[in-house]
């Protein structure tokens, strides 16, 4: 188990340091100097480079905070949560941007650290863990068929059990994050919130308002111009405007 | 040592903490230092607090004061999310001995803190108008300002010496509407001792007494009457008949039944004069109807039941805020009427706050038998971005009796100017606790930039396993199903020997030929034979499913012909002339040459070909 964990550990590209930190401190610099709109186009070199890049999703999302831009804000925020949740900046951050917005990250109520549980690992993590799982469970189960009737062949069954178990803990968890409110999830980026239609058309007659910033569930996405979007804590869905609404 | 210095240091933080910890206060004032004995003064026990609600102060026994509740009033100040709270309560003395009086001590309790005032001295003087200065009747009611008394010229004019009255300012109202009741209680003549009052019942209405009891002196009928009245305030709850029941007074009248000298009961009724007992005699009063008329009809949207006559005013406790930062917004309803009925006015939605609980307090008057006061409503707002916010005015509906019709207000619309960089619109903390705490947040923000590298090795992990070829994860699961074949094949295999072997005699006895002809080649025929010999018995033994060890030419003819039947009389010939053969070159290697080694092998190969179709 030991050495599968290390191989593990040393097939990790060495690209992990990928991009050049001193980019992301130079962009810094025109943060600190109160230059958020220049901060902000070297934030987004840098995402266009290494989307993958929590931190510079995170610095873009700082960085639109203060030019008082709380919709793309909190999209940059939900971005940098998505790929890294277990940063306590990245948490904090888009916590209290949600909190301008009337939202909270954690529900009203909800433990902290169960909340913190919940989103310990991200989806990709999740999902590859899930792989990553199977693969032990396979690899161990036909060691244990090969090694048939000796000790290293219930060994090798045990570890395939386990394994087995442990992945579907990691469906069960990865079905439960479905639920949240970053699964299919989108953000009113547009300055003002969005209409909400009964239609995907301007024909149709609008009934409610998203305001900037809010957090809906994307229900549809085949039209080519609307999203058909559900508030939750509102209990109603309409139809917006693709290009009002950032899809995470 | 280092552990008793430690509980020492704990000991005295504690100790030094407590006085710290101490924030529930108690304050007492009244409105002046000295009072006539036929007037009142106002108490107000001012009580304050950190938390949303304070308790109410324990009034002590006042031997030299009749007490009433007047009202209370609450405000709330918050600063960084903590509240304190100030409550006062008012309370109308009216005293009941000249002199200078004492009001002692008031104590109020949270459960864990205790407060006390200071004792408060009040000089009770003698009334400025003589008039005024009958003994009180001790009907124990609130006090107020003299009204001359009605001529209560019915039982006067029966030539009764007491009697008991009761009136009402109105014989019809709307509900809501404040109705005035005086109970009076005259007398002629002195009284053995203090009358016993009890207040009358009420049906469909509500009291609210007007202190003081009012004493006095008036001529009704040209009689000289000594008076003490009682006044309270009534407030009928729906239209309809309201009643004001008979009101009580048992008093001890003088006997002026002149005492015979010679009656045998002489000694017992002059004690009792002498003790200044007389008949008991209960008056009462003749019940009282009022008819109540339902509020007119086109009540606006807003009306929530209030009758009188109000005015309504909002304001903010300041005008600049910080987003995140808790604001008090006040609504006041003022005038006159039922305020401990009033409702609180519609609040608009405001998405731009996030507003918390509401809390009123109530302040009442009683100023010339009118019920007045104001009732203030207080929102706690939370601005959640900044800019401009505008706080739309606030409707506020009520019904006027004295026109009879109704009447809509509106406050002005309150400005707040909200600053960024405020607290996030949290909760407001209503804990007691956190007195000694070091720290006070006093806004938040979000967090610097950050300069770490790009990514952890984790999401990267991920990234690369979840690139992979969705294909390239059947590979384990196909890789499984093999071994699982496989090892099945394996348990057959060992639990079905013989098939095996009956299924490989071929090959093996090919394989075995083709070792005797390189032998042959060799020039070795005798080994050559020797293979030739032990291939052939290892092929039949294969076929028939016994040792080789076990076999001689005519058993093995005989199991091939059982286990085989459809084998022909020819093949079985010919087994038999090449087992012959093989033993006769096996076992006497001299009786054949070179040329008869590979004859066998040649014999022996057509044989196979002959068994493979026969022996199936």
């Amino acid at each position: 188990m030991k050495n599968l964990f290390l191989t593990l550990l040393l097939a990790l590209p060495p690209a992990a340091a990928a991009y050049d930190r001193g980019e992301l401190a130079e962009f810094n610099d025109l943060y600190r100097n109160g230059q958020y709109e220049e901060a902000l186009e070297g934030y987004k070199l840098i995402i266009a480079k290494e989307p993958r890049n929590q931190w510079a999703w995170y610095n873009a999302g700082n960085a639109l905070f203060r030019l008082n831009r709380m919709g793309p804000a909190v999209y940059d925020y939900a971005r940098a949560f998505l790929l890294d949740p277990r940063s306590q900046d990245i948490r904090a951050n888009l916590d209290f941007a949600l909190r301008q917005t009337g939202q909270s990250l954690a529900p009203e109520g909800a433990p902290a650290a169960l909340h913190y549980v919940y989103f310990m690992l991200s989806e990709a993590e999740l999902k590859a863990l899930a792989l990553l799982l199977f693969w032990l469970a396979c690899l161990a189960g036909a060691a244990a068929f090969l090694l048939d009737g000796g000790r290293g062949g219930v060994s090798a069954g045990r570890v395939s059990l386990a394994a087995a178990l442990l992945l579907a803990f990691t469906a069960a968890w990865l079905a439960g994050r479905q639920s949240s409110p970053f699964s299919s999830a989108g953000v009113v980026t547009k300055a003002g919130g969005t209409r909400l239609l009964s239609g995907p058309g301007e024909k149709f007659k609008t009934y409610a308002s998203a305001p900037e910033g809010r957090l809906v569930r994307i229900l549809d996405t085949g039209d080519e111009a609307y999203y058909e979007i559900g508030l939750q804590k509102e209990g109603i869905k309409g139809w917006a405007l693709k290009n009002e609404i950032e899809k995470l | 040592m280092n552990f008793t210095k430690r509980l020492l240091a704990a000991l005295a933080a504690l100790l030094l903490a407590a006085p710290a910890a101490a924030l529930l206060t108690v304050t007492a004032s009244t409105d002046r230092d000295s009072v006539e004995i036929n007037g009142n003064l106002y108490l107000t026990v001012t009580v304050s607090g950190d938390s949303a609600s304070v308790p109410e102060p324990k009034l002590p026994n006042m031997q030299s004061f009749n007490v009433y509740s007047s009202g209370r009033s609450q405000s709330i100040s918050i600063i960084n999310g903590k509240i304190t709270t100030v409550v006062s309560f008012t309370y109308v003395l009216t005293p009941r001995f000249i002199g200078l009086q004492a009001i002692p001590s008031i104590s109020v309790f949270n459960g864990k803190e205790k407060a006390v005032t200071n004792e408060l001295q009040v000089a009770v003087t003698k009334a400025s108008q003589p008039a005024a200065q009958q003994p009180r009747q001790p009907p124990s009611q609130p006090a107020r300002q003299q009204r001359p008394a009605q001529p209560a010229g019915t039982a006067a004019g029966r030539g009764e010496q007491i009697f008991l009255k009761a009136e009402t300012d109105k014989k019809t109202a709307y509900p809501g509407e404040q109705i005035g009741v005086s109970i009076k209680f005259y007398t002629s003549v002195p009284l053995s001792s203090n009358p016993r009052y009890e207040p009358p019942a009420f049906k469909n209405l509500i009291s609210e007494d007007l202190p003081p009891v009012r004493s006095g002196e008036t001529d009704i009928g040209g009689s000289r009457y000594a008076y003490s009245e009682i006044k309270a305030a009534l407030f009928a709850l729906s239209p309809g008949r309201a009643e004001i029941k008979a009101a009580r007074v048992i008093a001890q009248i003088p006997s002026e039944e002149p005492i015979d000298p010679f009656d045998p009961n002489f000694f017992q009724k002059f004690m009792a004069m002498s003790g200044s007992q007389g008949a008991s005699r209960e008056f009462s009063t003749d019940p009282i109807t009022i008819d109540i008329k339902p509020l007119p009809a086109g009540a606006p949207a807003g009306f929530g039941g209030a009758v009188g006559n109000y005015t309504v005013t909002a304001a903010a406790d300041r005008p600049d805020v910080r987003a995140g930062e808790a604001v008090n917004f006040s609504v006041t309803i003022g005038g006159s009427g039922n305020l401990k009925a009033v409702a609180a006015p519609k609040f608009p939605d405001l998405p731009d706050f996030k507003v918390f609980d509401t809390m009123s307090s109530l302040d009442v008057k009683k100023e010339g038998d009118l019920i007045s006061g104001r009732k203030t409503f207080t929102y706690i707002l939370v601005p959640r971005s900044e800019g401009r916010k505008t706080i739309p005015p606030i409707k506020f509906a009520y019904f006027d009796p004295r026109s009879a019709a109704y009447r809509e207000l509106q406050t002005n619309p309150v400005v707040l100017r909200v600053e960024k960089g405020g607290q996030p619109a949290r909760s407001v903390n209503f804990s007691q606790g956190g007195a000694a705490a070091p720290v006070t947040a006093s806004g938040s923000d979000i967090r610097y930039v950050s300069d770490k590298p790009g990514s952890d090795s984790l999401p990267y992990l991920a990234a690369s396993v979840l690139a992979l070829p969705y294909w390239t994860h059947s590979a384990p699961a196909a890789l499984l199903l093999l071994s699982f074949w496989l090892a099945r094949f394996n348990r057959f295999k060992l639990a079905n020997p013989l098939l095996f072997r009956f299924r490989r005699a071929r090959g093996e006895a090919s394989r075995d030929i083709t070792e005797a002809e390189n032998l042959i080649k060799a020039g070795k025929p005798d080994e050559a034979v020797s293979v030739l010999y032990d291939s052939f018995m290892d092929y039949l033994s294969d076929k028939c499913g016994v040792k080789v060890g076990a076999l001689t030419i005519r058993k093995a003819s005989g199991l091939v012909k059982n286990r085989f039947p459809s084998a022909s009389e020819r093949a079985l010939e010919e087994i038999c002339e090449l087992w012959a053969a093989l033993e006769l070159r096996h076992f006497s290697p001299e009786a054949a040459g070179s040329e008869g080694a590979s004859d066998l092998a040649k014999k022996y190969s057509l044989l196979l070909e002959l068994l493979e179709k026969e022996l199936k």
